[in-house]
């Protein structure tokens, strides 16, 4: 099994990068593991107090972020894991590739925080940067 | 008035004391609606309207005394390294060494965690609007009344604001390191000291008004040490915790 990343965040474009891995799969000489990871930036460390509720919070965002895609995969019959974590992103997607020992990273090259003017957004960037694996990037 | 308002340090004040507030008043009011998430629906309402309510009668309060305070010596010099901490701890993430005393859907145990937020989140606040509004009365009371709405409506926007945009909170911790060096250089005690022995911290400007050194190194310090901190706290995490293990785990079991 060929174990795949891809982060999502809730964008169009990385609901692309999940339609290009169903359209795909079959490209691939092993079955695919999917995981789905949705990474949360941390709030600001002058919230206090309520950590328990922060991580409710935090669970409930992710699973509205990942809503989307993992309809469509469900839609696909696909399997798929699917990972909340807070942090930073491109440090937390590559923490997660690197704990996981996956083997290739899916992703858009841009999210929902990133200016249409760049080529590349600065999460992509992170990733390729900090990672050892294939990362297949789609716009 | 006219010559009032025309004068760009009113309006460059004025943008000052937005950003301060959306992210000092924003972080209480998120923690209002935080706070209150684990209640029944008519107790939730309690809390957020009694948590507001503390919120903006505290701010009323710290006003009226900071504006007094902050004429006399030492003052300035103290709230201006409250700032900085303040500053660095917004970039810090939430830690996990917390006793979440709330979830137990207790509403006095959820009006009590909002109070003591209240209290030390509008001292925070209303330091970060008295630094960014330099001793101008004014600006100070349309800081506290732009305060109000934020606490009141505020969280639900400014939480979805600050996680889709997080440089908000960094360019929010940035403008209190640099209000704060100016609140530093500007206390009665150090004014004559610095302009006699540090005649180049003031540097002159030709279109707006006199910056000085200690604004530019407070938002390096703010910044370099806010962001060393986290990164630090961050690789100190052993194990990063997956929020969505728990529920695949017991539903593949």
């Amino acid at each position: 099994m060929l174990k795949v990343l891809v982060p999502v965040d809730g964008s169009d474009n990385s609901r692309r990068a999940v339609q290009f891995l169903i359209q795909n799969a079959s490209f691939y000489k092993e079955p695919l593991e999917i995981h789905l990871l949705n990474v949360r930036h941390p709030l600001p460390g002058t919230i206090r107090g309520v950590h328990r509720e922060a991580e409710q919070h935090h669970h409930d965002a992710g699973l509205q972020a990942l809503a989307e895609t993992r309809r469509l995969l469900d839609g696909q019959g696909l399997k798929y894991v699917y990972h909340i974590v807070v942090g930073a992103p491109g440090e937390s997607i590559a923490r997660f590739v690197n704990d996981q020992q996956i083997q290739q990273v899916v992703m858009g090259t841009r999210g929902l925080g990133s200016v249409a003017a760049m080529l590349m957004g600065s999460v992509a960037s992170e990733v390729l940067r900090l990672v050892d694996v294939p990362v297949l990037l789609v716009k | 008035m006219i010559e009032y308002l025309s004068n760009p340090v009113f309006w460059v004040g004025l943008g000052q004391i937005i950003i301060v507030n959306i992210v000092l008043s924003g972080d209480n009011a998120v923690v209002i609606a935080l706070a209150s998430r684990s209640l029944p629906a008519r107790q939730q309402k309690q809390a957020i309207i009694w948590g507001s309510v503390a919120a903006i009668v505290l701010r009323v309060i710290l006003t009226i005394v900071a504006v007094e305070m902050l004429k006399l010596p030492y003052l300035k010099l103290i709230g201006a390294f409250l700032l900085f901490y303040i500053a660095i701890q917004l970039l810090i993430p939430e830690s996990d060494a917390e006793d979440g005393i709330t979830s137990n859907g207790n509403l006095m145990a959820a009006i009590r965690t909002i109070l003591i937020a209240d209290l030390v989140m509008s001292l925070d606040n209303v330091i970060g609007v008295a630094a960014a509004a330099k001793g101008d009365n004014l600006l100070m009371m349309l800081g506290l009344a732009i305060s109000i709405p934020l606490i009141i409506f505020g969280s639900t926007i400014i939480l979805r604001l600050m996680e889709r945009f997080p440089v908000i909170i960094t360019g929010g911790a940035a403008l209190l390191g640099w209000v704060a060096g100016e609140m530093l250089v500007s206390d009665p005690v150090l004014i004559d000291w610095i302009a006699t022995n540090m005649p180049w911290m003031h540097i002159r400007l030709p279109l707006v008004s006199d910056i000085s050194w200690a604004q530019i190194l407070g938002i390096a310090l703010v910044v370099g040490a806010g962001k060393f901190l986290a990164s630090r706290a961050a690789k100190a995490g052993s194990t990063v915790v997956d929020l969505a293990e728990a529920e695949q785990r017991s539903a593949s079991n």
